[in-house]
């Protein structure tokens, strides 16, 4: 029996810096295997949509430019990805691979954290042709 | 000693009696947080947020609850903290001299600072909320309990010193061995009765939070909540100086008077983390089985050595 | 004051309330200081997870079961793999089983290390709170550091898992492990010994062997009265035919004996965590399932760091569930608190309340829908029909 059990703690707490992490003034780095922002690779993808087909919150969206020359560009969305990393697992291409960025999903506005990968002259079509059926601000990239 | 005097206006209104004590009663605040936050190897708050809190606290609508009586509501915390600002008048803020003196402040100061706990008390028996009322009856539950040992601890050295004039008291435990060492009982149970009083942890059980919200205090949420606030904290002050007169070798000097406080802050702190919230039964039973047993065989002690001591010495 | 009709003093803890993270309602029935009645009522975070479930295909099903439960997440999506995987079929290999129980350890880890912090912040000693809180960072990091997430892992897929345990992994496990092994030691001794802290756990909340069992309680709740019942080796599951555990078990039945029993069981945890990374089988991670699961029934029964959960799940062939039932152990353990908190002190309730590691979201389930209006009582094969 003893009282206050904990005194050697508290004790070598006092001259040992706070467990805190400061941290949106020190970043400490992510582990390499985090899974972070997904990342696509156009030219590997066959339009199989096995990724679009098994994300469990409605991430991603494959949109076909041209189905003959195998033309796809991705809509990503990063506050709707739960990061589950389902997608990767079922591309039989390697196409898709989570990455270590891009943890940081805070924002002061409602645009959606919005990603387009693919060709970049079908990404600008995409878009344009967006805004002009829409006339919602696109999205932010980042 | 000679400490210095201030102006009795000046004294009422900014040191020792008015912005002086409530600046004080902030940083000591502050410095306990942060104690506490070190101890348990966390950041802790920054200077500015024991101020920054009443200034939000102030700003806050007060709500008074339905079937409370409104004047009381009101008019409890303001009794409360002036009270405990009367309170400081007597005592030796700072190291200067008190700024009022008479035979036997000793005894009204401790009941101006017992005032505030009353306050509380009545309080949350006047805001008819089922936390409230449960948080009035424990504050005067333990009030009780440790009132009379935290009492016996701060006569001791008045008895030693056949005085019961603060400022005397202060000359004389200057003169002396520190009575930290000569009365090493009487010393605990008075940092621990002003641990109980402020409702520090392990004390904690009139406000405790994972069982009535906040006690007494649950329906207080402006102006009230903020002066409670102001008046526990000026109260730690004052208990801290009384302490440091009587038992650490009186206040000579501001920087005397620092120091002293501020060690026994520490100490304050680390008791403060190191136990669990003590149930309100056994709060009672501690205070009554050995508190106030230990008090009473200090008091003994000191009789003794007051009058058999010279005769002792006499023998020889 | 309010009172009730037989003049009883009542202290509702709850729907919100500090001592509780999550919304459930508490009623304790006092005279003076003394508890003489309680009850509980739940219901407040029913998110129709079990509903939802049937909109989905399988594999979205698993990452919705994975968020019933924000701590043990991990457990609840390997139940639900564990049942797709018997309806179609498929053996799983060996080292994706052996990983998926290394993970649902270190969850398990994680979950008692946030047990031992909240019951210490309900007692009040909110030192022990920071420090165990400190140290299941640690233990939190790792499984970000395997699985590349804090809470909803997502190990699994169905037919097996995602990733492998690399060498560099196994050191930053091994080395978590022992630091948190000396720091599990050192509040084992704090729990145990201290006096203000014992004052509050010896002796309350005490429920004997034979109340334990008709109350059917589950987990180290029901362990702590004495009850030798761990699902993990009553009827192993995954991989821990490869890797047997332990049971611990504790006579006292009180609060201070499910304090054992929970560190206890992080030690047991620590020694398995440790020989399956030694012990790691070889094989494949994962194995093809079907994406149409074929007719049938399964349930599955695993061991949440709170005790025994149970899944229940339907298939008609298709691509989507057609029934999941879930029970988790908070449910089971309710009655524990209903019955053992009379008699204490109202001081001691927040800590009774604790001591079962109550999860209120994860066991708010429907069963039936009671209209209020009309009183119509429907049930799960009326609301299909509309």
């Amino acid at each position: 029996m003893t009282i206050g059990a904990m005194i050697g703690d508290i004790f070598k707490s006092l001259f040992k810096k706070p467990a805190t992490e400061q941290y949106p003034f020190v970043k400490t780095a992510a582990p390499i295997e985090l899974r972070g922002k997904l990342t696509y690779d156009a030219s590997k993808c066959t339009g199989c949509m096995m990724c679009m087909r098994d994300c469990p919150s409605d991430a991603i969206e494959i949109i076909t430019i041209d189905k003959a020359s195998k033309r796809f560009v991705m809509r990503y969305d990063m506050a709707k990805c739960t990061y589950c990393a389902q997608c990767v697992v079922n591309c039989k291409f390697k196409c898709l691979d989570m990455s270590d960025e891009m943890w940081e999903l805070a924002s002061t506005t409602k645009q959606p954290f919005e990603v387009f990968y693919g060709r970049e002259e079908d990404v600008a079509a995409l878009l344009e042709k967006r805004s002009t059926e829409c006339p919602e601000p696109p999205a932010n990239p980042s | 000693m000679n400490n210095l005097t201030v102006p009795p206006l000046l004294a009422l209104l900014v040191f020792p009696g008015g912005l002086f004590l409530l600046a004080s009663g902030l940083v000591y605040e502050f410095v306990d947080r942060k104690l506490i936050a070190r101890f348990q190897n966390r950041q802790g708050p920054r200077w500015f947020q024991p101020l920054a809190d009443v200034v939000k606290l102030l700003a806050k609508e007060e709500i008074t609850p339905s079937g409370a009586s409104r004047g009381l509501f009101i008019i409890l915390p303001v009794i409360a903290l002036t009270a405990a600002l009367t309170a400081a008048l007597y005592v030796p803020l700072a190291g200067f001299a008190p700024s009022f003196s008479f035979r036997g402040d000793v005894v009204v100061t401790l009941y101006l600072l017992s005032a505030m706990t009353l306050c509380l008390g009545l309080a949350g028996a006047n805001t008819a909320d089922r936390f409230s009322l449960i948080g009035a009856t424990r504050t005067l539950t333990q009030l009780f309990s440790y009132e009379a040992p935290f009492l016996l601890a701060l006569l001791g050295p008045a008895i030693a010193a056949g005085s019961w004039q603060i400022s005397e008291i202060n000359t004389y435990a200057s003169g002396q061995w520190w009575m930290i060492i000569t009365q090493p009982i009487g010393f605990l149970i008075a940092m621990v009765g002003l641990m109980g009083k402020l409702e520090l942890p392990p004390f904690d059980a009139p406000e405790a939070e994972t069982e009535i919200v906040a006690g007494a205090l649950t329906e207080y949420s402006g102006r009230g909540f903020a002066l409670f606030r102001l008046g526990k904290d000026v109260e730690l002050v004052i208990g801290l100086t009384l302490i440091a007169a009587f038992y650490m070798g009186g206040l000579a000097n501001p920087l005397d008077f620092l120091w002293k406080t501020l060690v026994l802050l520490l100490v304050a702190a680390g008791l403060q983390s190191l136990f669990a919230r003590l149930r309100i039964d056994q709060t009672v039973g501690m205070w009554w089985r050995i508190g106030a047993l230990l008090g009473l065989v200090q008091l003994l002690a000191i009789l003794v050595g007051r009058f058999a001591g010279p005769w002792i010495t006499g023998l020889f | 004051m309010e009172k009730t009709s037989d003049g009883k003093f009542i202290v509702p803890i709850g729907a919100q309330h500090p001592a509780l993270k999550e919304p459930g309602h508490f009623e304790f029935a006092v005279e003076g200081e003394i508890v003489v009645g309680a009850s509980v009522r739940l219901g407040y975070v029913h998110r129709g997870i079990e509903k939802g479930c049937e909109n989905r295909n399988w594999i979205q099903a698993m990452y919705l079961t994975e968020r019933v439960c924000g701590i043990c997440s991990h457990i609840h999506a390997t139940a639900f793999a564990l049942a797709t995987e018997k309806l179609a079929g498929v053996e799983v290999p060996a080292r994706a089983q052996a990983i998926r129980v290394l993970i649902s350890e270190l969850e398990r880890i994680h979950s008692h290390m946030l047990w031992l912090g909240v019951a210490a912040h309900e007692g009040g000693f909110d030192t022990l709170f920071m420090y165990s809180w400190r140290d299941r960072e640690t233990v939190m990091d790792l499984l970000e550091a395997v699985t590349g997430n804090r809470v909803n892992y997502s190990a699994n897929v169905i037919g097996g898992v995602k990733f492998d345990i690399s060498p560099e992994q196994k050191e930053t496990i091994l080395k978590g492990i022992e630091f948190l092994e000396e720091r599990s030691q050192h509040y084992m001794e704090v729990v145990t010994t201290d006096e203000t802290f014992t004052g509050r756990t010896r002796g309350i909340g005490t429920m004997p062997y034979d109340d334990a069992i008709r109350l059917g309680a589950a987990g180290p709740t029901l362990r702590a009265s004495g009850v030798a019942r761990d699902v993990r080796t009553d009827s192993p599951y995954a991989g821990y035919k490869l890797f047997p555990v332990n049971i611990i078990t504790d006579t006292a039945g009180d609060l201070d004996a499910r304090f054992i029993v929970r560190i206890k069981e992080l030690f047991e945890s620590y020694r398995l965590v440790r020989e399956i990374l030694d012990n790691l089988p070889e094989g494949e991670l994962s194995i093809r399932v079907p994406r149409r699961i074929p007719a049938g029934e399964a349930i599955q029964r695993v061991e949440a760091p709170r005790g025994e959960l149970f899944y229940f799940v339907q298939s008609e062939g298709g691509e989507n569930p057609s029934r999941v039932k879930i029970r988790t152990p908070s449910l089971l353990n309710w009655a524990s608190i209903t019955n053992f908190a009379p008699g204490h002190k109202l001081a001691d309730m927040p800590m009774i309340l604790a001591g079962i590691d109550p999860c209120f979201s994860c066991n708010d389930r429907m069963i039936t829908v009671r209209d209020v209006r009309t009183g119509q009582v429907s049930n799960l094969e009326d609301l299909k029909i509309r």
